[in-house]
């Protein structure tokens, strides 16, 4: 039997290979790139520039650092155990509760993801600096005492740790909402029908099958905090003592201590690495966390007279996170010190007219994030895109390694990047310090993660047998991509756009290392105003930035073309 | 010389091979079913087929020419076949219409003619007052028989459906197995239906293709494939059976371990090794007494249930086999009490492996 090949067979061209290729190239020099710095310097005299231990040395003799790592450490478990206790009454009042209004409590707190750290730590500075706090100001004048009287004071380490969980609970909650969102209400059921009365079933059945979510949100807030720079140079520094990010930043102050700052940025990373493993140990029990969602809508409990009580705690929290805070920033926008009270004549626009017009470095500030904003998203977007669908397709062998690549990342805190990057790029050979660039690098490796992320776990979504389909209808992979893998991704491309760039205008701990005069952004013009005690003008831009998140938010879900999805909470 | 044809046909992933060499020639208009357990190879033979995966060695060809070889596959979309899926991956954001019209699109027809196809199959499907609904809309009976439609509009050469059946209760299923089979009539496509179910594909095929662990057990009517099993799995994997074994002592005699003597009116023993044969549950003849002389043996009743149009026992021999027979409801013996057995020698088929 002759055997010959089908004529007219497609001798296609396959991409996927160099794309494969030039995408494990650029993902490695991200990724490898800057922790081969950190390693090589962390070894390297900042004295003559040979080999030496000695900056590991002084990781254990230096006090100031052994210091910094104590407080960091000791502020970040007591964040994450704040967030903790906060966000697990909060989670079940709203998702298991019949409180009223906790839709639209819920969807606040969500929202709440939006407001960067280090705003809600100047909020708190409006509010509770010792003499010029609002809420100082206000003790003292409804009880007539002197200036001296001072009833909270954020400059401690107590305000800093409240300043922090304020802004990380919404992770604890979030994933302890969804978990209970899961739990079937048939294993709430069945403890009922062998005579578990409601406190028993909630306690016996519900609270384990959640832990893991509660302890998992732990971790991300101990993370969170354990690697924040912004709130710990707001509050931390004028208390007079530094955590572990503000350390390494001054070692950046003149005279540089590169060796040191290299090598104190190594523990934090192997923190860091070793809490997400504990987090992702926490989560993959199988059969513990995959609760199934085909049981029926959760149980709704009934509060009853407890109701008021439960009303007045979840206001509280909201009053603490939200409420005030944005409350201080926006009267201090409009006022002319934040202490005034609010009269028509203390009403202003001064601080508009000065951040908008009179103040050089605003409009530079502003096109310069917006223009990393959008060009970070769309690379990330894209790089996020092909790498995932390489991954979850598997059409090519060792695909899996660029998956890995894309996530590590998540590991890498912004500070120990900034170093990296400070590092890898600000020398002779690539001369990218004081440029774009450089942030442009840093903000795209920090967003990989989670644009990857959100990209694979869409793919995952449509299954491959709807490309199949395609395929076998006699379309190319190019023309099945085109006609159906990316209208079903549509929605998800806009979302993971989104995400990037809300992180992105926000970023603040790899910034500071890698920002001079030319290269300004608005965080850290925010963050240099917060020096010179300018908080109208901060405020103003504060809110610039939240009008500027939310805009792109509302457009990606409102604009059909872009196709209206919900956007999902920033994780 | 067939339409579509396998020969020697191995995938291997790794160090593991999933599909061991299988041979299988497929006529033009044939309805061909892929039946085995799961894990057999049978789905992954379909994608090999289809040209979703690329073989390790072996060949397809479609009339004559290879379209699958370890030197080169023809991608899936040059093929002109057709598929079903399980999932029966229905765009979600395209109508019925669309989601129909998709493949002629592809071939480049006029909107006149695409219109007429799409119409024509959406009335054999009874689905033409559906055809602005999204598949979401729809419910699993309906979201199959898009999917049924979809596939047929661009007239394959070889149309395959992969469990197309699965996801639908049990009514359904078996409306459907009638429907495709109605289909099949009527449009004549080659066809290769993936499925485990046995009375799937005991209702559908023009052949059975057994296969287990990678390779090709028994293909044949079905008929063929119930009323002459050749393996001891076949005649496990379709009806249902009793296997006895023994020592042999002609190409067609056994001495089972019960110590008594089966003549098989059909098959042949293997020629060395220990001897098996299978009869038929239902094949088998109960009494209280002796009524017949050869092939028979009595045991004690383990269990008897009533079933209305006959009873089920089971009955335990002399060397340790159990064996289940069906007779009709008069025949009544209580659990505990002797049964003689009789295995006509015409329901006896001597199995080679």
């Amino acid at each position: 039997m002759s055997a010959t090949v089908v004529e007219g067979r497609r001798a296609s061209v396959d991409l996927s290979v160099p794309i494969f290729l030039i995408l494990g190239l650029l993902l490695s020099v991200l990724v490898i790139l800057p922790l081969f710095w950190i390693i090589w310097y962390s070894f390297t005299s900042d004295g003559g520039g040979g080999f030496t231990l000695a900056n590991f040395a002084a990781l254990v003799t230096d006090p100031t650092l052994v210091r910094a790592y104590a407080i960091a450490i000791g502020m970040a478990f007591a964040v994450g155990v704040l967030s903790c206790l906060v966000a697990t009454p909060m989670a079940w009042l709203v998702a298991r509760t019949d409180l009223p209004g906790r839709r639209f409590f819920r969807m606040l707190i969500t929202a709440s993801f939006v407001t960067p750290p280090f705003l809600g730590a100047i909020a708190y500075e409006i509010l509770a600096a010792p003499n010029s706090g609002i809420v100082n100001v206000a003790f003292r004048s409804l009880f007539g005492l002197d200036s001296s009287t001072v009833l909270v004071n954020i400059y401690t380490f107590t305000g800093l740790v409240f300043a922090i969980a304020c802004f990380t609970f919404p992770y604890v909650f979030t994933l302890v909402a969804n978990a209970l969102d899961k739990v079937p209400s048939d294993l709430e059921d069945a403890s009922a029908i062998l005579g578990g009365g409601a406190m028993t079933t909630l306690r016996k059945v519900t609270f384990p099958l959640v832990l893991p979510a509660m302890l998992a949100g732990t971790l991300i807030a101990i993370l969170q905090s354990l690697t924040m720079f912004g709130s710990p140079a707001i509050i931390a520094l004028p208390a007079g003592f530094h955590v572990i990010t503000t350390k390494i930043w001054s070692l950046f102050q003149f005279p540089p201590r590169l060796g040191l700052a290299a090598a104190a940025a190594i523990p934090l990373l192997v923190i860091t690495v070793m809490l997400l493993r504990a987090q992702k140990a926490i989560l993959g029990r199988k059969g513990y966390t995959v609760l199934g969602g085909k049981s029926g809508t959760p149980r709704i409990n009934t509060l009853g007279n407890w109701k008021w009580a439960a009303m007045a705690f979840v206001l509280t929290v909201l009053s603490l996170t939200i409420f005030l805070p944005y409350g201080a920033i926006l009267k201090t926008a409009f006022t002319n010190t934040a202490g005034d009270p609010i009269t028509w004549e203390t009403l202003t626009l001064r601080h508009w007219r000065f951040v908008l017009f009179e103040f050089s470095a605003t409009q530079l500030a502003l096109r310069n994030t917006f223009l990393l904003g959008i060009l970070t998203a769309t690379i990330v977007t894209a790089i996020a895109l092909v790498t995932a669908y390489l991954v979850t397709r598997r059409s090519i062998a060792g695909a899996g390694y660029l998956g890995v690549l894309a996530t590590a990342p998540v590991a890498i805190p912004g500070i120990v990047l900034g170093v990296g990057l400070f590092l890898s790029y600000a020398n002779p050979t690539f001369q990218l310090y004081g440029t774009l660039w450089i942030l442009l690098i840093a903000f795209m490796t920090i967003e990989l993660p989670a644009g990857y992320q959100q990209m694979s776990s869409s793919f995952a979504g449509v299954h491959p047998e709807l490309e199949e389909a395609g395929r076998i209808m006699g379309a190319s992979r190019l023309r099945t991509l085109w006609d159906i893998t990316a209208p079903l991704l549509r929605t998800s491309v806009v979302a993971a756009w989104c995400f990037v760039f809300v992180g992105t205008i926000r970023e603040l701990s790899a910034t500071i290392l890698l920002t001079t005069a030319n290269t300004k952004l608005v965080s850290v013009i925010i963050y240099d105003l917060n020096e010179s005690g300018d908080l109208g003008a901060i405020c103003v831009l504060g809110i610039l930035l939240l009008v500027a998140s939310f805009a792109v938010v509302y457009i990606a879900n409102r604009v059909p073309v872009l196709g209206g999805s919900q956007m999902n909470a920033r994780g | 010389m067939s339409f579509l044809e396998l020969a020697g046909l191995v995938k291997s992933y790794g160090a593991v091979t999933v599909v061991k060499g299988v041979d299988l020639s497929v006529e033009k208009g044939q309805l061909v079913c892929l039946l085995g357990p799961s894990g057999c190879g049978k789905t992954t033979t379909l994608r090999l087929i289809a040209g979703f995966v690329a073989a390790s060695g072996g060949e397809i060809r479609v009339g004559g020419q290879v379209v699958s070889s370890a030197a080169g596959t023809v991608p899936p979309e040059g093929r002109n076949m057709s598929m079903i899926f399980q999932s029966y991956a229905l765009w979600p954001h395209m109508t019925v219409f669309q989601n129909v019209a998709y493949g002629l699109k592809l071939r480049k027809m006029s909107s006149e003619q695409i219109n007429k196809r799409v119409r024509e199959i959406l009335t054999v499907t009874q689905l033409l007052p559906l055809e602005g609904r999204y598949p979401g809309e729809l419910s699993g009976g309906q979201q199959q028989r898009v999917s049924l439609a979809r596939a047929l509009v661009v007239k394959p050469e070889i149309l395959l459906l992969d469990e197309p059946l699965s996801n639908l209760d049990a009514n359904l299923r078996e409306e459907m197995r009638f429907e495709i089979r109605r289909l099949h009539d009527e449009f004549r496509y080659t066809t290769v239906y993936v499925t485990h179910d046995q009375s799937e594909a005991m209702t559908t095929a023009d052949v059975i293709v057994v296969m287990n662990d990678g390779r090709i057990e028994q293909a044949g009517s079905p008929e063929d494939i119930y009323a002459r099993p050749e393996s001891e799995f076949v005649a496990r994997f379709i009806g249902g059976t009793n296997i006895l074994s023994g020592k042999r002592i002609s190409d067609d005699t056994v001495h089972c371990d019960g110590d008594f003597i089966l003549n098989c009116g059909s098959g042949t023993l293997a020629p060395s090794g220990r001897a098996i044969v299978s009869v038929r549950h239902h094949d088998i003849e109960i009494s209280e007494n002796r009524r017949w002389e050869t092939n028979t043996v009595s045991g004690r009743v383990v269990r008897q249930i009533y079933l209305g149009s006959h009873r089920d026992y089971l009955v335990s021999i002399p060397g340790g086999e159990t064996v289940r027979a069906l007779s009709p409801v008069d025949v009544r013996l209580p659990v505990g009490s002797e049964a003689w057995l009789h295995f006509p020698p015409n329901d006896c088929r001597a199995l080679a492996r």
